[in-house]
């Protein structure tokens, strides 16, 4: 068995077509994923499991569904929290955050932006 | 308010299928879907379909939904998609919100054909990151090429939690077992054969207690039920796994029929709260239609037929078919889908106990159990035959709506017969050339060619492979019977693979002669 989380080459559908290697940030760390797959599965392929924290019980939480209809996989991407990481295309340069609750954790970018007047 | 003489919510098999019948009498459509490709979930699905000849069985799901694209492409369809249909109001005035705009359409004709949703089963700890739907699945592996997990454990034993299932090992994922609350394998049996050969067990009469792990999914414990569906005490055993995979059933997406106000019903046989609708879809609101899963839970064969048939309703209704040819289509749509709603997992069947096939043959207790033939009870069926040389082998046990075999071979070495359910039976007056043509066309991989007496006290057996990698001619692996269970040795004779055939290689391996009615896949030595 393979433990990469990528296929390489599928007995059906072959090589898998993917777009270029661009690089983004996870709670600021550098990692890579392909131009225009979902953010949760360039996650996915990193092995980011957790995309938030619910607001009342602080559980966490992660891909569910894949298709953009539960909700389970927002994150804050670009400072914008409440983003379905499964229906958004990863684009270079990407900032994605884990949310904590319904907001933006403490310190994310769109805080900051706010304390600073910037927003 | 822009005018349409349809509107199609949903471009999935039926939606696109509508919007083709409808776009050839030359109505001005408008077809709206939120996601970003249109196709719905056709182009998940990797496996080659069931059904008839003519109705695309023997294809694969994801070129069947390339079909119906370029079809609706040359017929000028446009499907607007990230559009989201948010209402649907008295009138047939549809809202919809693109882009964060909001807009208001009205259709002559409404084509409901949302699809459905996936339901879930809330054990302790489902909410963890790793439990995922098996669409999710679907999606991650054949969509992103990404494995949704090393080790998954699929609950439920329907068609899509086998097909799920067989389509993670061929992801290069491991699949710990398939758990099902109920006692039997719910699915086709062919499909839970595949999985039972590479050594997945099934657990029924079971359910999953809780997922264990901190922030994501570390294992799982099973335990076995009663009659009363609770657990039984000290029956749990923990399952080794990182991902719970949920196919537990779909549900009509019916919150815009809702919405219309058209008469709802609860229909356990069409899998939940559906609008009920007339022989060409129609519900009570004249002018709205409803096809696919959002009118009743089938196959996507199904609500390809139901797509057709609405688009064509809709085309008569307002002018743009006469009745006469309107009649003629609707019937041999109608014809199609009879077909299709045949056998032992028709709609019409579901919870049935069935023991005997229509032939009168006794249905496998233990196929429906173990998820494969006993080795005695697999010679009674009219596939599997002793004839000198090369044969084909066909356990296909139960009655299902697929016949591609039958014209597969083109010497008649295969009767199905006009009734699409019959078993097949291997003709003993036809000589088979080993072609391979049936291995091939045999969705349910259900067919091998079996040579009993090759000399030296070997027999050849050739069997669908569809795994990565490809083993090569003269390497020496194991034969694993129908449990998946190693029972001798194997020494690769030739591997076939040809475009016809489609990913589906054919792996011929020489094993000691008594293996012959035994050995039905191959496990390279070093795994």
């Amino acid at each position: 068995m393979d433990t990469s989380e990528r296929i390489a080459v599928h007995p059906i559908l072959g090589v898998p077509e993917k777009g270029r290697q661009v690089q983004f940030t996870y709670n600021g760390k550098t990692m890579s994923g392909c131009e225009g797959e979902p953010v949760a599965m360039a996650l996915k392929a990193a092995g980011v499991m957790v995309h938030r924290y619910t607001k009342k019980r602080h559980e966490p939480r992660g891909i569910f569904c894949a298709i953009g209809r539960c909700t389970d996989c927002v994150m804050v991407v670009d400072g914008v929290p409440n983003i379905r990481t499964c229906v958004t295309p990863l684009a270079e340069g990407m900032d994605v955050r884990t949310q904590d609750g319904v907001t933006p954790l403490a310190g994310d970018k769109a805080d900051k932006e706010e304390a600073d007047g910037t927003i | 308010m822009e005018r349409y003489d349809l509107v199609i919510i949903g471009a999935g098999p039926a939606g696109l299928s509508a919007a083709i019948e409808a776009a050839r009498c030359g109505m001005n459509i408008a077809v709206y879907d939120e996601n970003k490709r249109p196709g719905g979930q056709l182009f998940k699905q990797i496996h080659k379909f069931f059904g008839s000849k003519e109705h695309h069985a023997k294809e694969r799901g994801f070129h069947i939904g390339e079909e119906l694209l370029a079809e609706a492409d040359r017929l000028g369809v446009d499907v607007s998609l990230d559009t989201v249909v948010t209402g649907l109001y008295p009138g047939n005035e549809v809202m919809i919100k693109k882009g964060g705009q909001v807009s208001h359409v009205r259709g002559d004709t409404v084509l409901l054909a949302a699809g459905a949703s996936e339901n879930m089963a809330p054990f302790d700890g489902w909410t963890l990151p790793g439990v995922i739907g098996a669409g999710a699945a679907q999606t991650m592996m054949n969509l992103h090429g990404i494995r949704p997990g090393s080790r998954v454990l699929m609950l439920g034993s329907g068609n899509v939690g086998l097909v799920v299932s067989y389509q993670l090992l061929q992801a290069g994922c491991e699949v710990a077992a398939v758990v099902d609350a109920a006692p039997k394998i719910g699915g086709y049996g062919v499909h839970a054969a595949k999985l039972a050969r590479c050594g997945v067990p099934f657990q029924l009469s079971s359910t999953i207690v809780r997922a264990k792990g901190g922030d994501h999914v570390e294992g799982a414990v099973i335990g076995r039920m009663d009659e009363h569906g609770k657990i039984i005490p000290g029956s749990e055993t923990e399952i080794d796994c990182d991902t719970i995979c949920i196919a537990v059933g779909l549900s009509p997406m019916n919150q815009l029929a809702r919405m219309s106000g058209c008469r709802m019903e609860q229909n356990p046989k069409k899998g939940g709260c559906v609008p009920v609708c007339n022989e060409y879809g129609e519900t009570s609101v004249r002018g709205l239609f409803a096809a696919g899963d959002a009118e009743g839970i089938e196959e996507a064969s199904s609500a390809m037929i139901e797509g057709r048939i609405a688009g064509i309703a809709c085309a008569n209704r307002l002018g743009f078919l006469e009745d006469g040819k309107a009649k003629e289509a609707v019937e041999s749509n109608e014809q199609a889908l009879d077909t299709l709603r045949q056998g032992m997992f028709a709609p019409k069947n579901r919870g049935k106990q069935i023991e005997k096939t229509d032939e009168g043959f006794p249905v496998s207790q233990h196929l429906l159990v173990t998820g494969f033939l006993g080795d005695d009870e697999v010679e009674v069926y009219p596939g599997v035959t002793h004839p000198k040389g090369l044969h084909p082998v066909i356990e296909c046990t139960q009655n299902i709506p697929c016949n591609p075999c039958q014209d597969a071979c083109p010497h008649g070495c295969i009767h199905i017969g006009s009734f699409i359910t019959a078993l097949p039976a291997v003709e003993a007056s036809a000589e088979c050339i080993g072609c391979g043509r049936c291995v091939a066309s045999c969705s349910g991989q259900a067919i091998f060619l079996v040579n009993e007496d090759i000399g030296g006290g070997y027999a050849s057996v050739t069997m669908p492979y569809e795994f990565m990698p490809l083993p090569e001619k003269g390497d020496i692996g194991l034969a694993c019977s129908r449990d998946g269970q190693a029972i001798g040795e194997a020494e690769v004779l030739d591997v076939k693979s040809v475009k016809a055939f489609d990913h589906t290689n054919l792996l011929t391996i020489r094993v000691p002669a008594e293996l012959s009615g035994k050995a039905r896949f191959y496990k390279a030595a070093q795994q």
